[in-house]
Protein backbone atom coordinates (compact mmCIF):
# COMPACT_ATOMS: atom_id res chain seq x y z
CA UNK A 1 0.00 0.00 0.00
CA UNK A 2 2.81 2.42 1.00
CA UNK A 3 4.92 1.22 -1.85
CA UNK A 4 2.30 2.31 -4.39
CA UNK A 5 1.19 5.82 -2.80
CA UNK A 6 5.29 6.36 -3.31
CA UNK A 7 4.91 5.25 -6.66
CA UNK A 8 1.88 7.15 -7.29
CA UNK A 9 3.44 10.28 -6.21
CA UNK A 10 6.59 9.64 -8.13
CA UNK A 11 4.30 9.29 -11.13
CA UNK A 12 3.28 12.91 -10.33
CA UNK A 13 6.66 14.62 -9.77
CA UNK A 14 7.86 13.09 -13.26
CA UNK A 15 4.64 14.63 -14.89
CA UNK A 16 4.86 18.15 -12.78
CA UNK A 17 8.53 18.56 -14.23
CA UNK A 18 7.63 17.07 -17.38
CA UNK A 19 4.79 19.74 -17.62
CA UNK A 20 7.25 22.69 -16.44
CA UNK A 21 9.96 21.65 -18.97
CA UNK A 22 7.44 21.72 -21.83
CA UNK A 23 5.83 25.10 -20.76
CA UNK A 24 9.23 26.51 -21.20
CA UNK A 25 9.98 24.87 -24.00
CA UNK A 26 7.12 26.53 -25.91
CA UNK A 27 6.82 29.80 -23.84
CA UNK A 28 10.46 30.56 -23.87
CA UNK A 29 10.75 31.14 -27.86
CA UNK A 30 7.58 31.88 -28.44
CA UNK A 31 8.46 35.18 -26.77
CA UNK A 32 12.06 35.40 -27.20
CA UNK A 33 12.30 34.60 -31.17
CA UNK A 34 10.58 34.82 -34.35
CA UNK A 35 8.93 31.83 -34.01
CA UNK A 36 6.45 32.88 -36.84
CA UNK A 37 9.24 33.29 -39.21
CA UNK A 38 9.26 29.21 -39.31
CA UNK A 39 6.24 29.15 -40.86
CA UNK A 40 7.37 30.76 -44.24
CA UNK A 41 6.28 34.15 -45.80
CA UNK A 42 3.21 33.00 -47.59
CA UNK A 43 -0.42 34.06 -46.35
CA UNK A 44 -1.56 30.54 -46.61
CA UNK A 45 1.06 29.41 -43.98
CA UNK A 46 -0.80 28.70 -41.50
CA UNK A 47 -3.05 26.26 -43.20
CA UNK A 48 0.11 24.56 -44.68
CA UNK A 49 1.57 23.95 -41.18
CA UNK A 50 -1.37 22.58 -40.26
CA UNK A 51 -1.74 20.13 -43.03
CA UNK A 52 1.62 19.31 -43.17
CA UNK A 53 1.07 18.53 -38.53
CA UNK A 54 -1.98 16.63 -39.01
CA UNK A 55 -0.25 14.24 -41.66
CA UNK A 56 2.76 13.99 -39.92
CA UNK A 57 0.87 13.02 -37.40
CA UNK A 58 -1.18 10.48 -39.67
CA UNK A 59 2.14 9.09 -40.80
CA UNK A 60 3.04 8.15 -37.50
CA UNK A 61 -0.43 6.26 -36.65
CA UNK A 62 -0.32 4.35 -39.84
CA UNK A 63 2.84 3.31 -39.31
CA UNK A 64 1.83 2.15 -35.78
CA UNK A 65 -1.22 0.88 -37.76
CA UNK A 66 0.84 -1.23 -39.93
CA UNK A 67 2.96 -2.73 -37.07
CA UNK A 68 -0.46 -3.36 -35.33
CA UNK A 69 -1.68 -4.75 -38.64
CA UNK A 70 0.83 -7.38 -38.69
CA UNK A 71 0.64 -8.57 -35.30
CA UNK A 72 -3.40 -8.95 -35.87
CA UNK A 73 -2.61 -10.81 -39.03
CA UNK A 74 0.37 -13.61 -37.79
CA UNK A 75 -2.41 -14.26 -34.57
CA UNK A 76 0.31 -12.61 -32.42
CA UNK A 77 -0.43 -11.10 -28.96
CA UNK A 78 -1.88 -7.86 -28.84
CA UNK A 79 -2.95 -4.85 -26.29
CA UNK A 80 -6.83 -4.23 -27.38
CA UNK A 81 -6.84 -1.08 -25.30
CA UNK A 82 -3.78 -0.06 -27.15
CA UNK A 83 -5.09 -0.91 -30.52
CA UNK A 84 -8.69 0.69 -29.80
CA UNK A 85 -6.70 4.21 -29.11
CA UNK A 86 -4.56 3.55 -31.94
CA UNK A 87 -7.17 3.14 -34.59
CA UNK A 88 -9.46 6.34 -33.34
CA UNK A 89 -6.53 9.00 -33.18
CA UNK A 90 -5.50 6.95 -36.66
CA UNK A 91 -9.07 7.86 -38.25
CA UNK A 92 -9.07 11.52 -36.11
CA UNK A 93 -5.70 11.90 -37.95
CA UNK A 94 -6.54 11.34 -41.00
CA UNK A 95 -9.91 13.19 -40.98
CA UNK A 96 -7.96 16.80 -39.90
CA UNK A 97 -5.32 15.83 -42.72
CA UNK A 98 -7.93 15.52 -45.06
CA UNK A 99 -9.75 18.71 -43.63
CA UNK A 100 -7.00 20.97 -43.87
CA UNK A 101 -5.37 19.48 -46.98
CA UNK A 102 -8.88 20.51 -48.43
CA UNK A 103 -8.91 24.02 -47.08
CA UNK A 104 -4.75 24.12 -48.66
CA UNK A 105 -6.41 23.33 -52.19
CA UNK A 106 -8.21 26.25 -52.40
CA UNK A 107 -4.92 28.53 -52.99
CA UNK A 108 -3.23 25.51 -54.89
CA UNK A 109 -6.00 25.84 -57.65
CA UNK A 110 -6.08 29.85 -57.26
CA UNK A 111 -4.62 32.14 -60.13
CA UNK A 112 -1.08 32.24 -59.87
CA UNK A 113 -0.80 29.34 -57.67
CA UNK A 114 0.97 26.04 -58.36
CA UNK A 115 -1.71 24.09 -60.68
CA UNK A 116 -1.75 27.01 -62.74
CA UNK A 117 1.54 26.88 -62.86
CA UNK A 118 2.33 23.24 -63.59
CA UNK A 119 -0.40 23.90 -66.31
CA UNK A 120 1.96 26.07 -67.71
CA UNK A 121 5.23 24.27 -66.91
CA UNK A 122 4.76 20.50 -66.83
CA UNK A 123 1.04 19.93 -67.52
CA UNK A 124 1.33 16.05 -66.04
CA UNK A 125 2.82 17.24 -62.75
CA UNK A 126 -0.61 18.04 -62.05
CA UNK A 127 -2.96 16.01 -64.55
CA UNK A 128 -1.41 13.25 -63.30
CA UNK A 129 0.39 12.99 -60.16
CA UNK A 130 -1.65 15.35 -57.97
CA UNK A 131 -5.24 14.81 -59.19
CA UNK A 132 -4.31 10.69 -58.32
CA UNK A 133 -2.43 12.19 -55.26
CA UNK A 134 -5.86 13.52 -54.38
CA UNK A 135 -8.09 10.91 -54.91
CA UNK A 136 -5.56 8.41 -53.23
CA UNK A 137 -5.75 10.24 -50.20
CA UNK A 138 -9.70 10.47 -50.07
CA UNK A 139 -9.47 6.27 -49.80
CA UNK A 140 -7.48 6.69 -46.57
CA UNK A 141 -10.98 7.89 -44.58
CA UNK A 142 -13.37 5.26 -45.13
CA UNK A 143 -10.48 2.56 -44.23
CA UNK A 144 -8.77 4.07 -40.88
CA UNK A 145 -13.14 4.46 -40.11
CA UNK A 146 -14.26 1.10 -40.68
CA UNK A 147 -10.50 -0.38 -39.16
CA UNK A 148 -11.52 2.00 -35.70
CA UNK A 149 -14.90 0.54 -35.73
CA UNK A 150 -14.27 -3.06 -36.12
CA UNK A 151 -11.75 -2.87 -33.63
CA UNK A 152 -14.22 -0.47 -31.02
CA UNK A 153 -17.41 -2.91 -32.02
CA UNK A 154 -15.86 -6.38 -31.36
CA UNK A 155 -12.73 -5.08 -29.12
CA UNK A 156 -11.79 -8.09 -26.81
CA UNK A 157 -14.08 -10.45 -28.86
CA UNK A 158 -11.42 -9.60 -32.19
CA UNK A 159 -8.41 -11.28 -30.51
CA UNK A 160 -9.47 -14.80 -30.97
CA UNK A 161 -11.35 -13.98 -34.25
CA UNK A 162 -8.78 -14.81 -37.24
CA UNK A 163 -11.16 -13.42 -39.77
CA UNK A 164 -11.76 -10.14 -38.48
CA UNK A 165 -8.16 -9.96 -37.14
CA UNK A 166 -7.85 -10.32 -41.33
CA UNK A 167 -9.92 -7.76 -42.21
CA UNK A 168 -8.35 -5.06 -39.61
CA UNK A 169 -5.08 -6.26 -41.38
CA UNK A 170 -6.26 -5.43 -44.10
CA UNK A 171 -8.08 -2.00 -43.80
CA UNK A 172 -4.85 -0.71 -42.02
CA UNK A 173 -2.09 -2.24 -44.66
CA UNK A 174 -4.57 -0.73 -47.48
CA UNK A 175 -4.27 2.75 -45.41
CA UNK A 176 -1.11 2.67 -44.82
CA UNK A 177 -0.06 2.08 -48.92
CA UNK A 178 -2.60 4.81 -49.97
CA UNK A 179 -1.39 7.31 -47.15
CA UNK A 180 1.87 6.88 -48.47
CA UNK A 181 0.88 7.92 -52.46
CA UNK A 182 -0.52 10.82 -51.35
CA UNK A 183 1.85 11.41 -48.49
CA UNK A 184 4.94 10.91 -50.57
CA UNK A 185 3.05 12.60 -53.98
CA UNK A 186 2.13 15.79 -52.13
CA UNK A 187 5.68 16.42 -50.45
CA UNK A 188 7.42 15.72 -54.38
CA UNK A 189 4.74 18.34 -55.46
CA UNK A 190 5.41 21.00 -52.59
CA UNK A 191 9.12 20.80 -53.18
CA UNK A 192 9.03 21.40 -56.76
CA UNK A 193 6.12 24.53 -55.77
CA UNK A 194 4.88 25.10 -52.23
CA UNK A 195 1.64 27.31 -52.03
CA UNK B 1 -24.44 -26.06 -18.36
CA UNK B 2 -27.03 -24.78 -20.12
CA UNK B 3 -26.49 -21.13 -18.56
CA UNK B 4 -22.94 -21.29 -19.03
CA UNK B 5 -23.74 -21.74 -23.02
CA UNK B 6 -26.37 -19.42 -23.72
CA UNK B 7 -23.57 -16.97 -22.00
CA UNK B 8 -21.03 -18.23 -24.98
CA UNK B 9 -23.45 -17.62 -27.53
CA UNK B 10 -24.53 -14.10 -26.25
CA UNK B 11 -20.98 -13.35 -26.36
CA UNK B 12 -20.43 -13.79 -29.92
CA UNK B 13 -21.00 -11.11 -32.15
CA UNK B 14 -21.64 -12.11 -36.32
CA UNK B 15 -19.04 -10.78 -38.08
CA UNK B 16 -21.63 -9.59 -40.46
CA UNK B 17 -21.44 -5.89 -39.11
CA UNK B 18 -17.72 -5.79 -39.81
CA UNK B 19 -18.08 -7.28 -43.12
CA UNK B 20 -20.64 -4.79 -43.92
CA UNK B 21 -18.13 -2.06 -42.88
CA UNK B 22 -15.54 -3.09 -45.22
CA UNK B 23 -17.87 -3.57 -48.01
CA UNK B 24 -19.52 -0.24 -47.61
CA UNK B 25 -15.68 1.03 -48.38
CA UNK B 26 -15.97 -0.87 -51.44
CA UNK B 27 -19.21 1.66 -52.61
CA UNK B 28 -17.75 5.26 -50.93
CA UNK B 29 -14.27 4.75 -52.87
CA UNK B 30 -15.69 3.55 -56.26
CA UNK B 31 -18.73 6.06 -56.02
CA UNK B 32 -15.46 8.33 -55.74
CA UNK B 33 -14.04 7.03 -58.66
CA UNK B 34 -17.26 6.85 -60.71
CA UNK B 35 -18.12 10.60 -60.03
CA UNK B 36 -15.03 11.35 -61.33
CA UNK B 37 -15.01 9.54 -64.75
CA UNK B 38 -18.54 11.08 -64.89
CA UNK B 39 -17.76 14.77 -64.19
CA UNK B 40 -14.46 14.21 -67.04
CA UNK B 41 -17.20 12.90 -69.52
CA UNK B 42 -19.53 15.43 -68.92
CA UNK B 43 -19.26 19.51 -68.49
CA UNK B 44 -22.87 19.64 -67.17
CA UNK B 45 -22.30 16.95 -64.56
CA UNK B 46 -19.12 18.21 -63.54
CA UNK B 47 -21.58 21.74 -62.52
CA UNK B 48 -24.12 19.38 -61.21
CA UNK B 49 -21.63 17.94 -58.69
CA UNK B 50 -19.74 21.54 -58.06
CA UNK B 51 -22.60 22.99 -57.10
CA UNK B 52 -23.29 20.22 -54.38
CA UNK B 53 -20.43 20.65 -53.40
CA UNK B 54 -21.30 24.56 -52.64
CA UNK B 55 -24.10 23.48 -51.00
CA UNK B 56 -22.51 22.93 -47.75
CA UNK B 57 -18.78 22.79 -47.91
CA UNK B 58 -17.12 26.08 -46.84
CA UNK B 59 -14.90 27.50 -49.83
CA UNK B 60 -16.02 24.75 -52.07
CA UNK B 61 -15.94 27.91 -54.77
CA UNK B 62 -12.13 27.95 -54.68
CA UNK B 63 -11.89 24.26 -54.36
CA UNK B 64 -13.98 23.56 -57.45
CA UNK B 65 -15.91 20.28 -58.51
CA UNK B 66 -13.50 18.38 -55.86
CA UNK B 67 -16.16 19.67 -53.23
CA UNK B 68 -18.50 17.64 -54.71
CA UNK B 69 -16.73 14.67 -55.60
CA UNK B 70 -15.90 14.36 -51.90
CA UNK B 71 -19.52 15.15 -51.05
CA UNK B 72 -21.02 12.28 -53.12
CA UNK B 73 -18.85 9.51 -51.91
CA UNK B 74 -19.08 10.75 -48.46
CA UNK B 75 -22.82 10.70 -48.56
CA UNK B 76 -22.57 7.18 -50.47
CA UNK B 77 -20.48 5.49 -48.35
CA UNK B 78 -22.63 6.61 -45.24
CA UNK B 79 -25.45 5.38 -46.72
CA UNK B 80 -24.12 2.42 -48.06
CA UNK B 81 -22.66 1.68 -44.67
CA UNK B 82 -26.16 1.83 -43.08
CA UNK B 83 -27.57 -0.03 -45.42
CA UNK B 84 -25.21 -2.86 -45.77
CA UNK B 85 -25.32 -2.83 -41.61
CA UNK B 86 -29.18 -3.34 -41.31
CA UNK B 87 -29.02 -6.60 -43.46
CA UNK B 88 -25.87 -8.13 -42.62
CA UNK B 89 -25.76 -7.35 -38.49
CA UNK B 90 -26.83 -9.99 -37.53
CA UNK B 91 -25.70 -12.58 -40.35
CA UNK B 92 -22.61 -13.43 -42.28
CA UNK B 93 -20.93 -13.95 -45.55
CA UNK B 94 -18.39 -16.05 -46.62
CA UNK B 95 -15.07 -14.64 -45.21
CA UNK B 96 -12.99 -15.61 -48.43
CA UNK B 97 -16.07 -13.87 -50.70
CA UNK B 98 -16.05 -11.26 -48.94
CA UNK B 99 -12.08 -10.67 -49.00
CA UNK B 100 -12.40 -10.80 -52.90
CA UNK B 101 -14.90 -8.82 -53.25
CA UNK B 102 -12.83 -6.13 -50.87
CA UNK B 103 -9.50 -6.16 -52.59
CA UNK B 104 -11.03 -6.52 -56.59
CA UNK B 105 -13.44 -3.62 -55.46
CA UNK B 106 -9.78 -1.60 -54.07
CA UNK B 107 -8.30 -2.60 -57.06
CA UNK B 108 -10.58 -1.48 -59.54
CA UNK B 109 -11.48 1.35 -58.05
CA UNK B 110 -7.52 2.61 -57.88
CA UNK B 111 -7.10 1.67 -61.46
CA UNK B 112 -10.28 3.96 -62.13
CA UNK B 113 -8.29 6.83 -60.32
CA UNK B 114 -5.82 6.70 -62.03
CA UNK B 115 -5.32 9.70 -64.42
CA UNK B 116 -4.79 8.33 -68.15
CA UNK B 117 -7.30 5.52 -67.29
CA UNK B 118 -9.73 7.75 -66.25
CA UNK B 119 -9.17 10.57 -69.30
CA UNK B 120 -8.96 7.63 -71.35
CA UNK B 121 -12.86 6.47 -70.09
CA UNK B 122 -14.18 9.80 -70.06
CA UNK B 123 -13.16 10.40 -74.00
CA UNK B 124 -14.21 7.10 -74.94
CA UNK B 125 -17.62 8.51 -73.07
CA UNK B 126 -18.11 11.14 -75.00
CA UNK B 127 -17.28 9.57 -78.32
CA UNK B 128 -13.81 11.28 -79.00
Amino acid sequence: MAESLTEKSTKKVIIAILSVMLFIAVIVPLITSPTNKLLGESVYSVRSAFHGLFALTFMITSVIGLYQALHLWRGMEVNVSEVEIGSVVNACACFLAIFFGNWLYIPYRAQGGPRSHFLETAPELHKIFFEFKEFAALFTLPLTVAAAYIICRYASRLIPNQNLRDLVALLLVLNFFYFIVAFGLGAAITKIKAV
Amino acid sequence: MNLANDNDKSDVIPEGAAQAAILSVIVGVLSLALVNIATEASDGFKETVHGIGKLWMPGAGGIGPYSGKETLSLVVWLMSWALLHIFFKKRELNHRLVLVIFLSGVALATTLIWPPVYTGLAHLIKGQ
